[in-house]
């Protein structure tokens, strides 16, 4: 109970307060707040020191950069994602179908990345799309991939001075696109099982192929191996590939719970999405 | 003003202080010098006590347990048995059960103390499920058997000579969940001493079995305490008698403090330690000729009651009376089993044990039709009990049953027949239907024999109030009640008052529970009212009047034969659905329901019911699943235990019709109940329509769906 | 470093000057008596909480009150007399939306962060924006068709 919390005004305050503390950054509270929730009249108490960035202006907005990346800085909440039209289309529908509306106001993609949860709801679109994390400390700054700096459940490579600054997305057209995330209920609801999925195809050709699970294994799962078998290929010969293609997938992913009900619908909505890759009347969102 | 009539439009007389946030509900409420206080409960599920280590307490902070019950008290809440303690001693039975209650004055400090209490057990094997009791499972927890309680009622033939006679048997077990109330606001009371006597401030059904409960913790009578009913967020059955399990360690507590005391549960509190509804398994044997006529019903009735008796054999006792639905079967056999496990014990919730049965019977009923190729609804009204109809009980209903026009309503507004026989089974389309009915009141006369129920008028000046024991929790009964009243005394409602009920001050008018208060104690307010009417210039009176029961309808409570229920409220609903085939998906593409509920007392409030005990009824078939593992629940949060939202369920229709019930005021019988019962049942009906698979277990999320399909295939 | 926090709360300047990780909803009900600000799960899950933060909707009991530093906060009591909040509470009245009440203040903080939004709302829309509020007792069909009636009562008022 001893322990003293901080509200830095700015990101040199909060980056030092990283450094000499390892102050716990709190960035809307969604996470943080109710894991270590104590009870009513009681504040929530971590065992260390924890430094309330809400309000940190250096970490707050989108943009479109001139590199070819998307840049969403950590402090940016679901709602302002999900209504930003920079943002690809993956991470705006996942933004916007995270728990309930209030939650959507005050949760921060920083937060959502930062927790590493298996259930998360962005990181699952983000490592789509190749997206990577930009981290800071006092003395320092390096990018990373998403993919790489989530280790597993709950684990990130953040090193305990630094803080996630933003999150960079190269951008890149796709020809057809699918997200599904099957929730507990149908708003305001935790992840039972997500997939993105998304593809380049021009004449005939899968140039890129890629998909994303979400709450299928300790941590978002994307299949190089798996994806391979499609890239390069013609899209007659998909029947061919799918059934290695959906077993190389389902080697890939590892739920520790409903494992029947979230191996066999990843595959019925991969199958799914092949299909329409097959169908050259169907192009864009596949519902 | 004019007088109100009970046709008028009028508004919820509490909605306005509610949705202005003034209503006060126990959490709300403060006391000069109040402390607080916290349950410490158990960690395991079944075990004896080896020692529990207690820190050293700062002063103003007390823990208070079996051993600070005076000499001249019991250590046991008096619900319907004695059996459930205040607070475990020696032993305990379930995870959560109540060890001691630690109370001072700062939460923070009470959190910090809490985590240092150390119990230690030596732990013994607990029997979790139904199947684990039947095989005694760690030994017997109830008697030698662990049947706590068991009924049996048979109607026709024996069964040996029916089967005898049977061209096909059909034989099915069919199982339902737990499912937790999640009343918004959490279970909560407050202790004080008033004047000399202990005062609960408290958010319950039932204050005077809050009185009834507790004294003898103390060696008090049930008048030496004092209960006052706050504003009440939501009740459903969970604050029928579980609000004894707060008071009692509060008396205990407050006997010994002196101070005011306040427990409010927090949610996971709520989620994970309190009552339940009784996870049930049904076995039906069904006879059947070679046409697929239903010659008798063999039906064994198992709810899991948990490790104490609480409300159990009554719960079961109505699951019993209702296991044949809504429906005249020539010949049945139907035996009830409560058996005892080492979970939280289960307990009242909206239904009151009749969902469970009625939930298995519709789907029984839906699978033999489809067997011998008859649509659900055809086969089902075939055998509609009429008036005068024999029932499990060996009695008669008494009143007209309208199911055949509710269908219509409702097969008319959703096009079900054209759908039914259109949508393919299999296809991903369904719909889906149920009938359903709700016993009003008590069972039997048992509103005679054991309630008594007594209700009172007072008029002063011009203005009249209503003192009764029943309580508002949502339901609109304070508008509905003042409403009775108005009408019947010919003035307008605003001059009728009707405060929450203080023990101290109205006469005991029985539970508010069992869809009895509008039909009971609504009748006795009629009554007192019409009298009041009559006398009205005699200047300042009152008039107070017990129930009296209709002559000529026999009930045995021995045998549990006879006219079981006078009045029950009646439904039919429709449920569309359409299954992804991706995903498991279920999307709800209309509800339509018909309710006979004698005559409406007030059309907006049951406009609402009807509403919401159809989304309760249609979470509990669809997504609300609570787990228990080795005595422990699963679920323990509003975001794993789950319950429908805005988006899960589109807009209903609903229809009502008139059938006026002859013993209720204004013709209105029970209605909080029933509409809780059937819309489960069809639901998982047009699920299974659209899957091509059967479904014997409820709830069925995406996840059990797979497991359905599997074994369709 | 901010050493206390400064917001305010309908319209009043509120300053805090104890542990920042204390719940925004424990100062609103304990020490400014703002109980109509409902406590129903204390996760963000139900909706009771409900208040609106510099103009959006968010839940009380997730929120460290460090986070409220500069805000502006809107709760139950600072919208019931104002024409907004009789528009929406007379509505939920007439309508039949209110049963046992819990949830209500949070979904009228629900309906009018909504309206201040949309000044239209299709049904599809309003049950999206009170998605996060959860009712035990409504079905929600009544609050629903309250909200419509909200906002043609309203008119000109959500312009």
């Amino acid at each position: 109970m001893a322990v003293r919390n901080y509200i830095p005004e700015t990101l040199e305050e909060a980056l030092t307060l990283r450094m000499n503390e390892h102050a716990v950054p709190l960035a809307g509270g969604s996470d943080i707040m109710v894991q270590h929730r104590k009870g009513m009249g009681i504040a929530p108490d971590l065992d260390k020191p924890v430094m309330i960035i809400s309000n940190l202006q250096e970490l707050k907005g989108i943009s479109r950069r001139d590199d070819g990346y998307i840049e969403i800085r950590a402090l940016e909440t679901p709602a302002s994602i999900a209504a930003s039209e920079l943002v690809p289309w993956h991470v705006r529908q996942a933004a916007s179908r995270m728990g309930a509306i209030a939650l959507r106001n005050v949760a921060t993609i920083g937060g959502n990345i930062g927790n590493a949860s298996p259930k998360g709801d962005l990181p699952q679109p983000l490592i789509l799309l190749d997206a990577e994390v930009v981290l800071v400390s006092l003395t320092s700054e390096r990018r990373m991939l998403l993919d790489q700096f989530i280790l597993g459940s709950k684990k990130t490579a953040l090193a305990d001075d630094e803080i996630i600054k933003s999150v960079l997305i190269p951008e890149k057209e796709f020809t057809h696109l699918f997200y599904r995330k099957i929730g507990t209920r149908r708003a305001n609801a935790i992840s039972k099982l997500s997939l993105s999925a998304a593809a380049v195809v021009r004449d005939g050709i899968i140039e890129d192929f890629r998909a994303s699970s979400g709450a299928a294994g300790p941590k978002v799962i994307r299949s190089r191996e798996a994806e391979s078998l499609l890239t390069k290929r013609q899209i007659s010969e998909i029947p061919e590939i799918a059934d290695d293609f959906i077993a190389a997938w389902d080697r890939a992913i590892s739920p520790h719970a409903m494992p029947v009900y979230r191996r066999n619908t990843t595959s019925r909505m991969l199958l799914h999405f092949l299909e329409a890759l097959q169908d050259e009347e169907r192009s864009g969102i596949i519902e | 003003m004019s007088a109100t009539k009970i046709d008028d439009r009028i508004v919820r007389v509490d909605a306005m202080e509610k949705a202005r946030g003034e209503a006060l509900y126990v959490s709300d409420i403060k006391f000069p010098g109040m402390i607080y206080g916290t349950l410490v409960r158990s960690s395991i599920a079944r075990g004896k006590i080896i020692s529990i280590n207690v820190p050293d307490l700062p002063e103003g902070y007390s823990f208070i347990t079996a051993d600070d019950i005076p000499e001249e008290g019991r250590n046991e809440l008096w619900m319907i048995a004695k059996d459930w303690r205040c607070f475990a001693s020696g032993d305990v039975k379930y995870v959560g059960e109540t060890i001691g209650i630690l109370c001072g004055p700062d939460r923070n400090m009470l959190s910090y103390l809490k985590e240092r209490i150390k119990v230690e057990y030596e732990e013994e094997v607990p029997a979790v499920t139904i199947d684990d009791a039947l095989s005694l499972k760690g030994g017997p927890i109830a008697g030698e058997d662990n049947i706590m309680c068991s009924l049996y009622c048979e109607k026709g033939e024996k069964m040996d000579d029916v089967f005898r006679k049977a061209d096909s048997i059909f034989e099915e077990t069919l199982e339902t969940g737990f499912q937790e109330h999640v009343h918004l606001e959490t279970n909560s009371a407050i202790v004080r001493l008033e004047d000399g006597r202990f005062t609960f401030y408290i958010s319950a059904q039932c204050p005077f079995y809050v009185r009834k409960s507790v004294a003898g913790l103390l060696g008090l009578r049930p008048e030496d305490i004092v209960v006052k009913q706050t504003t009440t967020g939501g009740a459903f059955g969970g604050k029928e008698h579980f609000p004894d399990v707060l008071a009692g360690p509060l008396l205990v507590a407050c006997n010994k403090i002196r101070k005011p005391i306040k427990l409010v549960f927090e949610r996971e509190e709520d989620m994970l330690y309190s009552v339940k509804r009784h996870p049930s398994k049904v076995l039906f044997k069904t006879a059947l000729d070679k046409e697929g006529n239903i010659l008798g019903i063999d039906g064994k009735i198992y709810y899991n009651c948990g490790a104490y008796l609480s409300a159990s054999y009554v719960v079961l006792q109505r699951g019993v009376f209702h296991a044949n639905g809504v429906y005249d079967i020539p010949s049945t056999h139907l035996v009830g089993y409560g058996v005892a496990t080492n979970t939280f014990p289960s307990d009242a919730f909206r239904g009151f044990g009749a969902p469970q049965t009625l939930f298995a019977i519709e789907m029984h009923l839906s699978h033999i039709a489809r067997k011998f190729g008859f649509d659900p609804a055809e086969y089902k009204s075939r055998y509609f009990l009429k008036k005068g109809s024999e029932t499990v009980t060996n009695g008669h209903i008494v009143e007209d049953v309208k199911l055949p026009e509710m269908f219509r309503q409702i097969a008319d507004a959703s096009d079900y027949e054209r759908k039914s026989k259109e949508y393919e089974i299999g296809s991903g389309k369904g719909i889906g239907i149920s009938f359903y009915n709700h016993g009003g009141a008590f069972t039997g006369n048992g509103e005679q024999a054991i309630i008594k129920a007594h209700a009172r008028l007072v008029k002063t000046g011009d203005r009249v109030r209503i003192e009764v024991g029943s309580t508002e929790m949502g339901q609109g009964f304070q508008t509905a009640l003042r409403k009775i009243a108005a009408n019947a005394l010919e003035i307008d409602i605003s001059r009728v008052d009707y405060p929450n009920p203080d023990t101290s001050r109205v006469p005991d008018s029985g539970p508010t529970a069992a869809s009895r208060s509008t039909m009971v104690v609504g009748k006795i307010v009629e009554d007192c009212a019409l009298e009041m009417k009559a006398r009205w210039d005699e200047g300042d009176f009152s008039v107070e009047k017990e129930y009296v029961h209709p002559d000529g309808h026999p009930w045995d409570q021995d045998t549990f034969r006879g006219d079981a229920y006078l009045g029950y409220g009646w439904g039919a609903c429709i449920v569309e659905v359409e299954v992804d085939k991706l995903t498991n998906e279920v999307t709800t593409k209309g509800i339509w329901s018909s309710h006979d509920v004698g005559k409406a007392i007030d059309e907006l409030i049951v406009h609402g019911q009807v509403n919401g005990g159809v989304i309760q009824s249609l979470g509990y078939a669809s997504m609300e699943k609570m787990e228990n593992r080795n005595g422990h629940f699963r679920q323990s949060s509003m975001s794993d235990y789950v319950v429908p939202t805005s988006m899960d369920f589109p807009k209903q229709e609903w229809f009502l019709v008139d059938n006026p019930y002859q013993w209720g005021p204004q013709g209105a019988k029970g209605m909080g109940e029933l509409v809780f019962n059937g819309a489960d049942a069809a639901y998982t009906d047009a699920v299974e329509r659209a899957l091509g698979a059967t479904i014997c277990k409820i709830p069925i999320p995406p996840e059990d769906i797979e497991e359905a399909i599997d074994n369709a295939r | 470093m901010r050493d206390k926090v400064v917001f305010h709360v309908n319209g009043k300047r509120v300053e805090f000057e104890g542990n920042p990780m204390t719940r925004l909803i424990d100062i609103l009900r304990d020490d400014l008596g703002l109980t109509g600000v409902k406590e129903g799960c204390g996760e963000g899950e139900c909706g009771a909480c409900s208040i609106i933060k510099d103009g959006k909707l968010v839940t009380s009991c997730i929120i460290p009150v460090g986070a409220a530093d500069g805000s502006e906060i809107l709760t139950i009591e600072g919208i019931k007399d104002t024409p907004k909040g009789i528009c929406i509470t007379e509505a939920f009245r007439d309508g039949g939306a209110v049963q046992c009440g819990f949830c209500i203040p949070g979904m009228v903080m629900a309906a009018y962060a909504l309206l201040e939004e949309n000044h239209h709302p299709t049904e599809e829309d309003i049950r999206m924006a009170i998605s996060g509020n959860i009712c035990r007792c409504t079905g929600y069909d009544l609050i629903v068709s309250s909200v419509q009636l909200a906002a043609e009562r309203g008119g000109e008022l959500w312009q």
